[in-house]
């Protein structure tokens, strides 16, 4: 009890502990649905037709905030967010495909081929409609920071708390695992932790409470304040190998390929400020994003450049 | 505006009856002839000429030259300075024998870093031989990122040790990370991250690194006849093309090549040789030559003459 009052003082929203248990079966579903969504490229803009579209340029800001707020719903608001997200990646495409300064995007031959959006979109869709890519990147890592406002003894923590060590002449934050989601944590004596390793942001959140749960259970007043999501990690795999040295003769401004030091090109693309490696046999890691939408968005951009330099054999 | 115009405007000496004659500088005995008729038009004419010649191995016998070392205007503004040299007599010294005036006065304390900069980048490119233009173009780039700033933070070594592999890819000889840093205190890492930041301080971008640019270096570090380098340029080229060796950095298909080619001929090297050479480890060279292996026959030149057929190459 006395930890929901401590985090109910905090600027977040506070949602008790048990419809985390539920929200990992919706995270499933929720990511199943995106899949089976994505697995038929075709049938997407009769999805939309048949659904009631006029909410959707009010939840394509809110949906997010919605989701990870409401306990009530979750699961309606997981579906209405998936497709709002969905609808996300392509209108943000939409704009980038414009606004990209150095793009070769294939503009000219993929105007004007969406029939049933084209009352929702309002820019051309460069290659939305024509074929999404139908690859959806994992989230693999996600860091976060959080600040639990007290000042903390390592020392007894590292005594008293299990699975964390705490070693001053090397590094000089306790380090603290836990096994559901499974996380690292490194926590400072200024009441500072960095949450590591969870594979989606609402499982990052869950496992930085779980360890806030743990430094209050040692008797100090932690609180959960500024939970900031710092950075994501996605992969993905097109499927076709990659001419990279073609790559980074036509897009020398963002890509870096140096074989003697990375056998990857380095991409950095501008619109969503994301990095991307991209490897011979098709492989692409982003990272750099602070929201899922940035990652999806990053690799709808990448995905025709690369489809240009597929290796023929 | 007077710069432009004092070239036309001030007295130029010509020839008498052939004023637009080019005139013909006779520094022996100090005079301008015209070329037409071969008169003396100029006479003590002033020698601009050293006044002394300098020889390496003449240190036991003071200097002669009253003026300073060449002038480089290019890279360290200017390059005027004033130094006390040591003194010769009595009354140079004061009471308990120590040298009035000592201490021949620093030069120039604004760019005294680049300066280093400059004296370590020739001793790195005089340890393999650089010529003197990836030298220059080494000083170029260090002056251009010195006075941009952008990376002032960073060893002045590192980055001096990243322009000169910059310049050595610029002038379409390059040389391997791990060679300049055989020459240099830094280690590749840091080399790396300068030479990246580098490129995007100078917004410039270099050429892709392809097997054949280290071909005749590493060729003839190994004592391989000239039959054998082509055959290896040729075999790596063709791997290449025929993506055999996908993801593979152009060192070491280049180096299994040269086993290859090598181990085809009567001059046979070792893994562990060649590795040295190019600085890959064997098991790097092993991978890469199990994956153009199988392709043998196809990747050797047509000429080529046969010491081992192919049939009896080793297989790794």
């Amino acid at each position: 009890s006395s930890f929901k009052d401590d985090l109910s003082t905090s600027p977040q929203q506070f949602t008790p502990m048990s419809p985390y248990d539920l929200d990992l079966p919706v995270e499933a579903t929720e990511d199943v649905l995106f899949t089976s969504q994505f697995n038929h490229p075709k049938e997407l803009p009769t999805d939309f037709s048949s659904v009631d579209l006029s909410f959707l340029p009010d939840i394509t800001q809110d949906s997010k905030e919605q989701n990870l707020s409401e306990d009530g719903h979750e699961m309606q608001k997981e579906l209405v967010g998936s497709i709002s997200r969905n609808e996300d990646s392509g209108i943000f495409m939409d704009e980038s495909s414009l606004s990209y300064p150095d793009a070769t995007q294939p503009s000219p031959e993929a105007s004007g081929t969406c029939p049933s959006l084209t009352p929702i979109t309002p820019m051309t869709p460069a290659s939305s409609a024509s074929e999404s890519s139908g690859i959806v990147p994992q989230l693999q890592n996600i860091v976060s920071t959080v600040n639990l406002a007290c000042k903390l003894d390592l020392k007894n923590i590292a005594l008293h708390a299990r699975n964390a060590e705490y070693n001053p002449k090397r590094f000089a934050a306790v380090i603290m695992r836990i096994r559901e989601p499974r996380t690292t944590a490194l926590i400072f004596s200024s009441g500072k932790m960095v949450c590591t390793g969870a594979k989606s942001e609402e499982q990052s959140r869950l496992a930085a409470r779980k360890y806030a749960r743990v430094v209050q259970k040692l008797g100090f007043p932690a609180k959960f304040l500024d939970f900031k999501i710092q950075n994501m990690v996605g992969s993905c795999d097109v499927r076709f190998p990659i001419r990279l040295e073609g790559l980074v003769l036509t897009h020398q401004q963002f890509s870096s390929y140096e074989p003697e030091l990375f056998p990857g090109l380095i991409y950095r693309m501008v619109k969503p400020r994301i990095v991307l490696l991209i490897f011979v046999s098709g492989k692409v890691v982003l990272t750099g994003a602070k929201e899922r939408s940035e990652i999806y968005e990053a690799f709808e951009n990448i995905y025709p450049i690369l489809k240009g330099f597929k290796k023929t054999s | 505006f007077n710069f432009f115009l004092s070239l036309d405007v001030l007295p130029r000496v010509t020839c008498p009856n052939h004023p637009d004659s080019i005139l013909v500088e006779d520094y022996r005995a100090g005079d301008m002839i015209c070329s037409e008729c071969g008169l003396v038009v100029g006479d003590r004419v002033i020698d601009v000429g050293s006044e002394w010649r300098t020889f390496s191995n003449d240190k036991a016998t003071k200097d002669p030259s009253r003026v300073g070392d060449t002038q480089n205007p290019l890279l360290s503004d200017g390059d005027l300075s004033t130094m006390i040299g040591k003194g010769t007599g009595a009354a140079s010294f004061d009471e308990f024998g120590n040298s009035k005036y000592q201490n021949r006065r620093t030069m120039s304390s604004s760019d005294r870093a680049m300066m280093n900069a400059f004296k370590e980048i020739t001793n790195m490119a005089d340890r393999i031989n650089l010529p003197r233009n990836i030298v220059d173009r080494t000083n170029n780039l260090f002056k251009q990122v010195y006075e941009q700033k952008s990376l002032k933070g960073r060893s002045n070594d590192a980055i001096a040790s990243a322009c000169l592999y910059i310049a050595c890819r610029q002038e379409g000889v390059p040389r391997t990370f791990k060679e300049i840093c055989a020459v240099s205190r830094i280690s590749k890492k840091e080399i790396g991250r300068c030479f990246k930041l580098i490129l995007k301080a100078l917004e410039t971008s270099v050429d892709l690194i392809t097997t054949g640019d280290f071909m005749s270096r590493f060729c003839s570090n190994l004592g391989l006849p000239k039959q054998v380098q082509m055959a290896a340029t040729h075999i790596a080229r063709k791997a290449v093309e025929l993506d055999l060796v996908p993801g593979r950095s152009p060192i070491s298909v280049a180096a299994a090549a040269i086993y290859m080619a090598s181990q085809a001929s009567a001059e046979k090297r070792t893994q562990k040789e060649i590795g040295d050479i190019a600085g890959v480890a064997d098991v790097t060279i092993r991978q890469s030559y199990r994956l153009i292996y199988p392709r043998a026959p196809d990747l050797f030149p047509a000429d080529f003459k046969f010491d081992t057929p192919v049939d009896k190459l080793p297989q790794l």
